[in-house]
């Protein structure tokens, strides 16, 4: 069902990782098996290292409302990446819009 | 010995422990309560995979560097260093001395750890 | 501020560098033969800058929970590597924060070969004024 998220504008991949980082499915025009592995990897690793930064924010702060973090978006200078759970997607930023694709996002991340 | 327990036998030290990569698991000896060995033990682990992610992650942007193996960091504080290699924690003063001997002990010991585990 | 050039002359130094707080690099030395380049030392800077980052953050909670005092502001971040050591500073720029100046050093660094390595005379003079 992640597949979706291509017909969103701006969105040029998708792809959904395992536990331990390894790709489950991942779609795409122009990137390759070797690249949607390797964008399964780093998501998973960014959302660890997030995890474990808010969980100290929260300790510190002693706010609830943080923690477990539902996603994140490093928006690069004409493409985006963004994490919602287990599932990551590469936009240009130009063509899209972000809104749509977050709340696309939090949807098809749970399912 | 352990680990844990040959750091509490150096001079300087205040307290040592181990966490485990994966999951809440800690154990650890010196002057800090449970709780904040506890917290000790979160803020550990979070840096320590935050610093090997991120070699990983620089051995993508460059691959072939020698930046990916990540064994360990410290943190030198005013009146503290806090000395973490593989998954082992050790809080140390600032005494001449010290904080060489904890890296030099722990690098030591520590060196066949498998950091994949992180 | 340590020069370049002094930090090339501690033990086991085979790289000296500066960035900013952005982690952009600023300025670096190699020492000839050494198997690093100014991508890998930029590469460096970044993660470097967001550790210590992260770990003033931390100190600063730490200090908050635990009421223990000694841990803020951090002076030095060290990332020990498998061959190599980088230790970066920030205890120039801290100590011109607290003096109210408004211009800040850059941070500075050193990549020290982990054979040999003295961890503590790198935070000494990274540290002297």
């Amino acid at each position: 069902m992640i597949k979706r998220l291509l017909a969103l504008d701006g969105v040029v991949a998708v792809c959904r990782f395992r536990d331990d980082g390894s790709l489950m499915e991942g779609y795409g025009g122009h990137i390759d098996s070797g690249q949607m592995s390797a964008l399964a990897r780093v998501a998973h690793e960014y959302r660890r290292m997030l995890q474990g930064h808010t969980d100290q924010f929260s300790m510190f702060s002693d706010r609830r409302g943080w923690t477990p973090p539902r996603g994140w978006l490093v928006r690069g200078d004409t493409r985006s990446l963004c994490g919602v759970a287990g599932v990551v997607c590469i936009f240009d930023n130009d063509d899209s819009n972000f809104d749509r694709i977050l709340t696309e996002m939090l949807e098809v991340a749970h399912w | 010995m352990s680990i844990v327990a040959d750091l509490m036998s150096r001079p300087g030290v205040l307290a040592a422990g181990e966490y485990a990569f994966r999951g809440d698991r800690f154990s650890y000896r010196g002057a800090l309560s449970e709780e904040h060995a506890r917290m000790a033990s979160i803020m550990c682990r979070a840096t320590t995979m935050g610093v090997v992610m991120e070699g990983r992650m620089a051995d993508n942007a460059k691959p072939g560097s020698r930046l990916a193996r990540t064994r360990g960091w410290a943190v030198r504080c005013p009146e503290y260093t806090v000395c973490v290699v593989a998954n082992v924690f050790c809080f140390a003063s600032n005494a001449p001395g010290v904080v060489d001997g904890v890296l030099a002990l722990m690098r030591k010991t520590l060196a066949d750890t498998d950091m994949e585990l992180v | 501020m340590a020069t370049l050039g002094n930090l090339m002359s501690l033990p086991g130094a085979v790289a000296a560098f500066e960035f900013r707080a952005s982690g952009e690099l600023l300025g670096y030395e190699i020492r000839p033969d050494t198997p690093l380049n100014s991508e890998e030392l930029e590469l460096l800077s970044f993660m470097c800058a967001a550790n210590m980052s992260l770990c003033s953050m931390q100190s600063r909670g730490w200090e908050k929970i635990t009421g223990m005092g000694g841990f803020s502001p951090v002076r030095e971040f060290t990332l020990i590597g498998f061959d190599w050591s980088v230790v970066v500073s920030c205890a120039q720029r801290e100590a011109q924060r607290a003096a109210g100046q408004e211009a800040l050093a850059p941070y500075q660094g050193v990549v020290l070969a982990n054979t040999g390595a003295a961890y503590e005379a790198s935070f000494a003079a990274l540290e002297r004024g």
